[in-house]
């Protein structure tokens, strides 16, 4: 009853987070992807890209490029348009403008298991193993499992021209290049400087020492270990040492096809023989 | 501000329909599908052989097998669970248990067509290749995606999963007792074969026609829409290839024709069909 009172009043001063009743309007631009797939990186690169005058920061990060789950409604009200908006959301049909990261998912589960240590959600010698059975079936976040996340946008939207889709690897590979496709898509301009710039901005080394100054002012990080950083490896590719040969073949198994749509190699032959190439790209053009 | 407050007040209480955001238990099913793809003929199947006791017409429907749009957050939490809900929505990863009815995109519309000159969303003259175009482009004046998306959707997130059901409307029009039969070993109900006629029975085109005579009043999706059109239409698979202009029959395949294959509703434009085979 106290909580629905505080909730109450909350809303009444806008200091509640909208999450999926967030008013979306027509001129909207969402940054969209599953959970730890560079998705926070992407914001700083963004954010960095459009306000060269005020640096990104794991303080202002949720004013600059606001998240519905975690920006108050009195700080999206304030926004200038066209506003960014991160979102971790399955597909949205409101969403019209979408730019989607995608991450290998077996990257995506290694990157989220250590993530949940960080939170404290399981500890450091919860196995793996268990870790894998949570993720394959959705329960490790209120977003669907990587494979439906992503089978709901790329089934419904590949093909709309006002759908992005990124690779997070290619990200890495060449973060300029990308940055430059969402400054097209988003019909901006930017000098070769001005990308140069926001990408040494973000980079993983000057990401890692903003968190140590401001863990504590992020709601991503709020609360959580220490000892543990948010920006961990930020590269591709960790799971071929980290992850058991066992779980990479449940992960190729449960979404090869899609896997594949998307250009990530399977490692494993018998899944390869078994997988369908013709799985998606129902509303796309070629798979 | 003053709307800020009572919606604010509303909510407070509990007395808003939560919509999308309805609160999800673990041991819900949700019947889903996209507007006007019998939807409320399933509701009506299922309430008829779950909740035969309570016969089910257009008075109790809404609390039989409830929409999260239309009932109150409140009463939503009162429903004896497990619950059976209905929902338009495109894919939720929340929602547990799913049957999900899908209907050919081309009767769809026509229906969809029909309804909105039922509840003056458009007069009785408003060109139907317009109408066509819009629902292609997903214009119309509901929150649920076009046909393709919605569709898209929970298809290819959930069609490997046990937890999900497909259903074709025409399948259910052809051959009602095994579909019905599918539904209710899925929900985990045993059903004798008199119960699934009776169900059927109940369900029947001609019986909603004459409950919709009397209780269109009673119920939140014909109250106060026009007294002489029926919510009732022709309940039949396939009006659009007498009704629907070829163009729009091909709009409508050059759009969605690569799904519509997949879920065995035959193209009719040998362009799209031909275009398809290419790719």
């Amino acid at each position: 009853m106290i909580d629905y009172f505080i909730a109450g009043i909350r809303k009444g001063l806008r200091l509640h987070r909208p999450g999926r009743s967030l008013l979306i309007l027509p001129d909207d631009i969402f940054l969209v992807s599953f959970p730890k797939s560079g998705n926070t990186w992407s914001r700083f690169l963004l954010a960095n890209l459009l306000h060269p005058e005020q640096p990104a920061t794991f303080a202002n990060i949720h004013r600059l490029i606001p998240d519905p789950t975690g920006t108050t409604k009195k700080d999206f009200d304030r926004m200038p348009r066209p506003r960014i908006i991160k979102s971790h959301e399955c597909f949205d049909p409101r969403y019209k403008r979408v730019i989607y990261i995608v991450r290998d998912p077996r990257d995506v589960a290694v990157s989220q298991y250590h993530y949940h240590r960080k939170l404290m959600r399981i500890t450091d010698d919860s196995p793996i193993e268990n870790f894998v059975t949570r993720f394959l079936a959705g329960e490790t976040c209120p977003h669907g499992s990587w494979g439906q996340n992503v089978a709901s946008w790329l089934a419904t939207s590949e093909k709309d021209p006002r759908f992005l889709l990124l690779r997070y690897e290619d990200m890495v590979e060449d973060t300029a290049r990308e940055l430059k496709k969402i400054v097209t898509f988003l019909g901006l301009s930017a000098t070769v400087d001005q990308i140069a710039e926001a990408v040494e901005r973000s980079s993983a080394a000057s990401m890692r020492n903003l968190e140590k100054a401001q863990t504590d002012q992020c709601e991503l990080t709020k609360g959580s270990r220490k000892d543990l950083s948010f920006v961990r490896s930020a590269g591709s590719g960790g799971w071929r040492s980290e992850l058991p040969v066992s779980q990479v073949s449940r992960i190729e198994g449960a979404w090869g096809s899609l896997m594949r749509h998307v250009g990530y190699e399977l490692s494993l032959r018998s899944v390869l023989e078994k997988s369908d190439s013709s799985y998606l790209g129902i509303l796309s053009k070629t798979p | 501000m003053i709307k800020r407050l009572i919606a604010g007040g509303r909510q407070f209480f509990g007395l808003h329909a939560p919509g999308r955001n309805v609160n999800v238990y673990p041991d819900d099913v949700f019947l889903v599908s996209y507007p006007k793809s019998g939807n409320t003929w399933t509701r009506f199947l299922i309430a008829n052989l779950v909740y035969a006791e309570k016969n089910p017409d257009f008075s109790n429907i809404n609390d039989l097998l409830p929409d999260p749009e239309a009932m109150s957050k409140r009463n939503l939490q009162r429903v004896v669970r497990p619950r059976i809900l209905k929902s338009h929505q495109y894919f939720d990863p929340r929602y547990p248990k799913v049957i999900y009815v899908v209907r050919d995109p081309r009767d769809v519309v026509l229906s969809e067509y029909y309804f909105d000159i039922k509840r003056r969303v458009i007069a009785e003259d408003y060109p139907l290749p317009k109408f066509v175009s819009r629902f292609v482009r997903g214009e119309l004046n509901h929150p649920h995606g076009t046909w393709g998306e919605n569709a898209a959707s929970w298809f290819y997130t959930r069609r490997e999963d046990p937890r999900f059901l497909l259903v074709k409307y025409e399948a259910l029009q052809a051959q009602a007792m095994e579909e019905l039969g599918r539904m209710a070993s899925f929900l985990g109900v045993s059903a004798t074969a008199e119960q699934l006629a009776f169900a059927i029975e109940q369900s029947s085109a001609n019986r909603m026609r004459e409950l919709e005579k009397k209780q269109a009043h009673l119920w939140s999706s014909t109250r106060e829409t026009r007294k002489d059109k029926p919510f009732v239409r022709s309940a039949k698979a396939g009006g659009w290839k007498s009704e629907l202009p070829e163009a729009s029959v091909a709009e409508i395949e050059s759009a969605w024709g690569k799904l519509m294959r997949e879920m065995a509703y035959e193209l009719a434009s040998s362009m799209v069909h031909a275009g398809l085979e290419r790719n």
